[in-house]
């Protein structure tokens, strides 16, 4: 287990300096407001896929069509796959529109996973569009989207 | 010291697929609210999760300020032998905490 | 979504209404069988009902509390199907039909005067379509040319060879047809419906009784909560003693709710509440106990002169003009927290099993408050339901929070299957609220030497609602609401004065009250800072406060319309007898342009507001006569929170309790009010919130302008003064 622990830190200072990169990269595009846009999603998600191609399908994305005040969100991915030793789910990534950062959650899986299917609980900031990104083990990208409504509205001149 | 709760079956057969839960309590500060004065609360968040099953990476997931606070992840594996499913958190300020359950599989 | 109709609970409410049009309930009956809802409820489209007997059902989102929304959008719905207006009903969708056909009706959440605003052109369109397929079934019956047919009050004619017919004849048959997709409206100009003073539709029901309130909600085997949270907001409890009273008559379980509060469930109300009353309870005050209506001055005092302004409007350069200025002017006022005081305490229904959560309330946002019930019981949203009705009173309250919900259901779990009125005394419902934000204002302004205003700094100090309620919506940790009135441009909320050095802005300070959104919001106490400020720098330089405003609104001509005409009709500048005065204000807010003049008579303390001539200017007016009655009620509203309301805080708790001390303005005091609406066109103002603002700055300078006094800290009764 120690031994796994050193590599796996090792694994985890390259990555480390990946994200930072990566968030570089998304730090320099996004300007100044506290939010992301659907430009810096489709950019976030650019940077896991790079000039792939992107597929809707094989992904199923599990999220309430509605919410009340989005601090904690269930959330739920599945994919479909065998999850055999040479036909599996690499990654799954999830995206939004609009909270501060695009990015929500990067799970890394193998085939011992046996099932594609993981679920958390995350905060959207408004009504907004989800996005969910599995990368297989072929090197192709699925993918599934869902609106959800954030109903806890403010009694506010539209300024 | 920071609560987790790990729920993994006790016992498995060879070759099912169960799934493991984990909540580990932590306030996932996202670095973007203000406090009372107005004044920006820094980034406080777990940022890494790995699961490892007799040493071997079985998961591992990069978490955002987007997650909630006390964050909730469910997976799923293979129960290939008996032996320990270990699991490390990292995050801001040197957080960093581990659990651990054991499994029997016939 | 095949939800099954418990028909006898639904007729135990509704008497012997199975008819549609005499359903006091206003809630759309959803039916599983859709065969036999069509046989049933022709509806043309997802806004239009037209029944056989040429009766016109038009389907409301919005919630109706007494604002008159309801009307309104059904006049508009109905102007464009062009029925008969005679012929029309209303009834309110659920949220969770809205989430099953993938939301037809839109946003359901009514607040921020937006009812009218932000649906007008949706709904309009619905009738439109509506009247649209009605017309092509004729025209198909007839087999002739769509062109050559005119749909007019429910009728349709083939003009070529007179043939006519009814909506309901083709009513069913229109359903059929392709829902159109090129839809044009009516010009205003020939508007029929639209724009008149119609009888409001939900006037005869509330005038018999027939109203069902979420108050008045009884389902057959109901039981009763009556619920306690902590005492200081944000506090915790500790632990309570239900032993103590587990041989109280009638008493179910003595549940505890999240980690706030606890909930005695009894067969009666009475039950439910004395036993509570009675139950030994441990609070965790938490640090908030320290906190009073003393130390939150203080603290906000401070801001007046931090460093820490966040900043809404800036022109020029205020700091040199200030430093160069012939004359300063410095005034300081203060206006206190206000609670929603809902005549209908809050309170929800529920009905839980594993499989179906079903909610009855009072609510202004339907779908939160059914994403509420969601979370809450932890079955998804399809399988929750929200009975939207009427609301005994929302003014912001029942928007801002659906917490009521929320409690409700987190208790009606603990009897699943049986029904759990949840109702709030009084006393929790006052100590428990989402209160206007507490503030004070520091205002700086420069004169020249010819005593033109050639800078002024308005620094604000105290609570952001955003930051309590909606943090997602802070744009950098600014709260944009904490400036309305004092934008430089925009749609909503403009300054109405042009002055070349200015600076508004916002010393964040955030008390552990819940702030909420009060009916006007911030431009309730930003108008009285900036109106009343007005009326000293006049004074300061020996000017009517009439002529000093026009001289600096040269730039603004619609919020110059209507100040001009409550000066003209509110006889400014005529002759008063001594001790009486006249006081003038103007605004902007939620998109339209608010003006008062308000005449007072004043004997030692007591003041008698003789008459108050109003101005609202909304872009179009639905209803001209319901806006009149907004006009006078937000009068009532606000000139209660001035003169009687303020919410004080001692050792962390809510001070006011009941209304022995936090009374209500009553008939014999309400002034005449005489309101003109002012539509000038292009726009769509709000109603229901802006023109609350200007009747307290209007009366406080009435009152100085007769006694001389002036007065900057709020309530008025802190300083002996009443209402006659």
């Amino acid at each position: 287990m120690v031994k796994s622990n050193r590599k796996n830190a090792a694994r985890r200072m390259s990555r480390r300096q990946l994200l930072g990169a990566v968030a570089g990269v998304v730090a320099a595009i996004r300007v100044a407001p506290a939010r992301a846009t659907p430009a810096s999603m489709q950019e976030a998600i650019r940077n896991v896929v790079g000039e792939a191609q992107v597929t809707k399908g094989k992904v199923h994305l599990d999220v309430p069509v509605l919410v009340d005040n989005g601090n904690t969100v269930p959330l739920s991915i599945e994919v479909e796959s065998p999850m055999t030793a040479t036909d599996y789910v690499k990654a799954i990534h999830v995206f939004n529109e609009l909270n501060p950062l695009p990015n929500v959650i990067s799970v890394h899986l193998g085939p011992r996973a046996g099932r594609a299917k993981v679920s958390t609980r995350f905060r959207l900031a408004d009504t907004q569009t989800v996005v969910a990104i599995a990368e297989m083990s072929d090197g192709t990208f699925w993918s599934a989207s869902a609106d959800v409504v954030v109903t806890l509205q403010a009694c506010l001149e539209t300024l | 010291m920071a609560r987790t709760l790990i729920n993994v079956p006790k016992t498995a057969k060879r070759g099912d697929v169960i799934e493991i839960k984990t909540l580990i309590s932590h306030i996932m500060e996202t670095g973007f609210r203000h406090d009372s004065v107005g004044k920006k609360v820094p980034r406080n968040i777990i940022a890494y999760f790995t699961c490892t099953y007799n040493g071997e990476e079985i998961f591992r997931a990069d978490l955002f300020p987007a997650i909630a606070a006390n964050p909730f992840i469910t997976f799923f594996t293979v129960a290939t032998e008996s032996g320990t499913i270990a699991f490390e958190w990292e995050g801001d300020n040197g957080f960093h905490e581990t659990a651990s359950a054991t499994i029997t599989v016939e | 979504m095949n939800y099954q109709p418990k028909f006898d609970r639904r007729s135990f409410l509704a008497g012997s209404a199975a008819a549609f049009g005499g359903l006091s309930l206003g809630f759309h009956l959803p039916l599983g069988d859709t065969a036999a809802a069509a046989e049933m409820e022709p509806e043309v489209n997802a806004w239009v009902v037209v029944k056989p007997d040429e009766t016109v059902v038009i389907r409301i989102a919005r919630s109706e509390m007494g604002q008159g929304t309801l009307t309104g959008l059904a006049q508009m719905v109905a102007e464009e199907l062009d029925c008969e207006w005679s012929k029309v009903t209303y009834e309110f969708p659920t949220p969770g039909e809205n989430v099953a056909r993938k939301r037809v009706w839109g946003d359901f959440f009514t607040a921020g005067s937006q009812g009218i605003r932000s649906s007008n052109e949706l709904v309009r369109k619905g009738g439109a379509a509506a009247r649209m397929m009605l017309v092509a079934a004729a025209a198909a019956d007839w087999k002739v040319p769509v062109a050559e047919c005119v749909a007019a009050d429910g009728k349709i004619t083939h003009t070529a060879s007179n043939r006519t017919t009814t909506y309901g004849k083709v009513a069913g048959a229109a359903a059929k047809v392709e829902p159109p997709t090129d839809i044009k409206l009516k010009d205003p100009k020939d508007w029929k419906i639209i724009g008149k003073g119609v009888k409001r539709l939900d006037t005869p029901d509330k005038t018999q009784g027939k109203t069902v309130y979420g108050i008045d909600i009884r389902l057959p085997g109901m039981l009763y909560a009556s619920l306690k949270a902590c005492p200081v907001n944000g506090g915790k409890i500790k632990s309570f003693d239900a032993a103590k009273i587990a041989d109280r008559k009638g008493v179910k379980k003595v549940v505890q709710v999240e980690d706030y509060g606890v909930a005695v469930i009894a067969d009666t109300w009475w039950h439910a509440k004395t036993a509570l009353d009675d139950l030994p309870i441990v609070w965790d005050e938490g640090p908030s106990a320290k906190v009073s209506s003393e130390t939150i001055a203080a603290w906000l005092k401070e801001g007046l002169d931090s460093n820490d302004g966040l900043v809404g409007n800036k022109g020029g350069d205020v700091d040199a003009a200030l430093a160069g200025a012939a004359k300063k002017v410095e005034a300081v006022y203060a206006y206190p927290y206000q609670h929603h005081v809902t005549m209908e305490p809050q309170n929800a229904t529920v009905l839980y099993t594993t499989d179906k959560c079903e909610v009855w309330c009072s609510t202004q946002n339907g779908e939160a408050a059914l994403a509420t019930a969601s979370e809450a019981s932890g079955v998804p949203v399809p399988k929750c339901e929200v009975y939207k009705t009427f609301l005994g009173g929302g003014f912001g309250r029942r928007a801002t929070s659906q917490d009521y919900v929320r409690s409700a259901v987190m208790i009606a779990k603990e009897m699943p299957g049986t029904p759990v009125k949840t109702l709030w005394t009084r006393e929790e419902d006052m100590t428990h609220g989402w209160y206007h934000p507490v503030t004070q204002c520091k205002m700086t302004a420069g004169l020249d030497k010819d005593n033109n205003l050639v800078a002024i700094h308005y620094r604000v100090s105290g609570q952001s609602i955003l930051a309590g309620v909606m943090p997602a919506r802070m744009q950098d940790g600014k709260d944009p609401a904490t400036f309305s009135g004092f934008y430089a441009g925009g749609a909503e909320a403009v300054y109405g004065y042009s002055v070349p050095n200015i600076l508004v802005d916002h010393s964040m300070r955030n008390p552990h009250l819940h702030p909420g959104f009060w009916r006007g919001v911030n431009i309730n106490h930003n108008a009285i800072y900036i109106e009343c400020f007005m009326d000293e720098l006049a004074k300061e330089v020996g000017m009517d406060p009439l002529e000093f405003r026009r001289k600096l609104m040269q730039q603004h001509p619609l919020h110059l319309a209507s100040l001009n005409h409550v000066a003209e009709h509110g006889d400014w500048g005529k002759p008063l007898p001594a001790g009486s005065g006249r006081g003038l204000a103007q605004a902007m807010a939620f998109g339209s342009y608010v003006a008062a003049c308000a005449e007072v008579t004043v004997t030692g303390n007591s003041v008698k507001i003789n008459r108050i001539v109003a101005a609202t200017n909304p872009g179009y007016g639905v209803n001209p006569a319901q806006i009149e009655r907004q006009v006078s009620g937000s009068f009532v509203y606000g000139l209660t929170g001035l003169f009687l309301g303020g919410i004080e805080v001692k050792d962390g708790r809510v001070v006011q309790e009941n209304f022995d001390t936090y009374d209500m303005m009553r008939i014999a005091q309400m002034p005449e009010v005489r309101t003109t609406v002012l539509p000038t066109g292009g726009f769509w103002g709000g109603v229901g919130e802006p023109t609350i603002c200007v009747a307290a700055p209007a009366v406080l300078n009435a009152i100085t302008a007769a006694t001389g006094k002036r007065y900057r800290t709020f309530p008025l009764r802190n300083h002996g003064l009443t209402m006659v």
